[in-house]
């Protein structure tokens, strides 16, 4: 058995699961308020990315890069959390609060980023601090083992190759999604404040405009969403009891899948 | 193995599924709300009302500045000040202020007048972008003189939600003399027209665009707005949304 996770570790991640959880349910009410996204500053419908609709009484659609496909039940036209289905963009099952309130999405959303925003400052403090960053950050010299780690994963390898606490392909995930997705999660979300605008008109520039900015933004909440669908199956597939006793407890035991975490 | 991974994924699933029917049973707690309403004066601390919006160009302008917000008012009042092309409007400035005072369309007009190309940021998502003409809110309160003690500006509006209740919205002095925070007459070159607030309407390109209130009939300098209304500052704001729309 190894100590693995810091108490600050297991705590921020915690509370990064109950905020994400109520971010991205949070984030899809508001933008059922508003549902389009245009790569644009100004709203544009020539540069409509994506939108959900309900173009006839029944009838939910989804338009992609000007695709559009019958969604009905799961996109456009769906439960309204008050009993029946109406013209609701993502359903009510998977807003807060579950049915169509702006106010009360934006409030739930404002103060959840800041909680994420605060844990993700404090974490990073304290690992870079006592020195622990350092075991799950990438380096040169992980590179070549990414490809023997994925193959490990896919069983064509009886071995991970040889490595620290975190494997390179945790480390690169660690790092792309701690180091780069959140921050840009964050980012284009402040860049859709009219307040920060003015402050740091740059920022929304360097987007595209706000309308961008709500594209990237959606954007990175999907990316997100992935890693955190690869990230519950590597922990279903790698010992849920080991993984789950190490993110509570902090001890981690090393076995037969040496390190193969999540 | 493939048990593992089921049960993962529909424990996850359940999770995310849950959050609706959850948070709907959160959200009408009152110490939950009151917690989540921290958010608004830490961003207003953090953020506030800072820097200038961008100015965009003539060519970026919506010339089909979008509609939204209330009906045009229709009552006989508006309408006779309509037909009149708004020779009879006054706008109406008091409370705690030196010198209350009302203005005409002509007496507005001869103060200094500002244009400016600026992004409406709607809180449901959507922005446009219009050209606005009209004079510094500032100005006006320059003219009628706060008196110290004054905190806020009320903005008593002409519409209505379609139930009687008439629109008002409110922003305090540092936000109302703001050089971009403009009583706007003109849209895109031309005088406001009904539909978008005539014949004055807030220009607050600093905040989400309910601030922006059209059809502006009277403004009152007070203290607090806690007595005004359902005391949250604004229709909006009675309705849940934050009073602080920097964000």
């Amino acid at each position: 058995m190894i100590y693995r996770y810091a108490l600050l570790t297991r705590a921020s991640h915690w509370v990064w699961v109950l905020a994400f959880a109520v971010l991205v349910s949070s984030g899809l009410q508001i933008f059922n308020a508003s549902p389009n996204l245009d790569a644009s500053d100004k709203s544009n419908p020539a540069r409509r990315v994506l939108a959900i609709a309900a173009p006839a009484e029944g009838v939910g659609t989804t338009t992609i890069f000007g695709r559009t496909f019958v969604t009905t039940g799961w996109l456009g036209w769906t439960d309204d959390g008050m009993g029946s289905r109406g013209a609701h963009a993502f359903p009510a099952w998977i807003t807060i609060p579950g049915y169509q309130d702006l106010a009360d999405g934006r409030r739930w959303h404002l103060f959840f980023a800041w909680v994420g925003s605060v844990c993700w400052l404090a974490w990073l403090l304290s690992a870079a601090l006592k020195g622990s960053l350092g075991q799950m950050l990438l380096r040169p010299s992980d590179l070549p083992k990414l490809w023997p780690m994925q193959a490990y994963y896919l069983g064509l390898r009886k071995t991970p190759p040889a490595h620290g606490v975190y494997n390179p392909l945790q480390k690169l995930a660690y790092v792309v999604v701690l180091f780069v997705i959140a921050p840009l999660v964050v980012l284009t979300g402040l860049a859709l404040s009219p307040g920060i605008d003015a402050i740091a008109n740059p920022l929304t520039v360097m987007l595209g405009g706000r309308q961008f900015a709500r594209l990237w933004h959606f954007a990175g909440m999907l990316l997100l969403l992935g890693f955190f669908a690869v990230h519950i199956f590597q922990v279903a597939t790698q010992g849920v009891v080991n993984q789950m006793r190490a993110m509570i407890t902090g001890w981690y035991r090393l076995s037969g899948r040496d390190g193969a975490g999540p | 193995m493939k048990r593992r991974i089921f049960l993962a994924s529909a424990t996850s699933a359940a999770a995310l599924a849950g959050c609706g029917p959850i948070g709907s049973a959160l959200n009408g707690n009152v110490a939950v709300q009151r917690l989540l309403a921290t958010a608004e004066d830490l961003n207003h601390a953090v953020i506030g009302t800072r820097g200038m919006a961008r100015e965009y160009r003539d060519r970026d302008v919506d010339r089909m500045f979008r509609i939204n917000g209330f009906a045009t008012p229709s009552d006989s009042h508006y309408a006779h000040l309509m037909a009149d092309r708004f020779a009879a409007y006054r706008l109406v400035v008091d409370g705690a202020v030196a010198r209350p005072r009302t203005f005409d369309l002509a007496e507005l007009r001869s103060l200094p007048q500002q244009t400016q190309i600026t992004r409406h940021d709607c809180v449901e998502g959507w922005s446009a972008i219009g050209k606005w003409s009209g004079v510094r809110l500032g100005d006006v309160l320059d003219a009628v003189q706060p008196r110290s003690g004054a905190r806020y500006a009320v903005f008593h509006c002409m519409d209505n939600d379609g139930s009687g209740n008439l629109y008002y919205e409110s922003l305090d002095l540092h936000q109302a003399r703001h050089p971009q925070t403009l009583l706007a007459t003109r849209l895109n070159d031309a005088p406001l027209d009904p539909e978008h607030g005539a014949p004055v309407r807030l220009r607050v390109p600093t905040q989400l665009g309910y601030k922006s209130a059209k059809w502006v009939a009277r403004i009152e300098v007070v203290a607090s707005f806690t007595n005004i209304y359902s005391g949250h500052g604004g229709y909006w704001e009675d309705q849940g949304y934050e009073w602080y729309a920097g964000i």
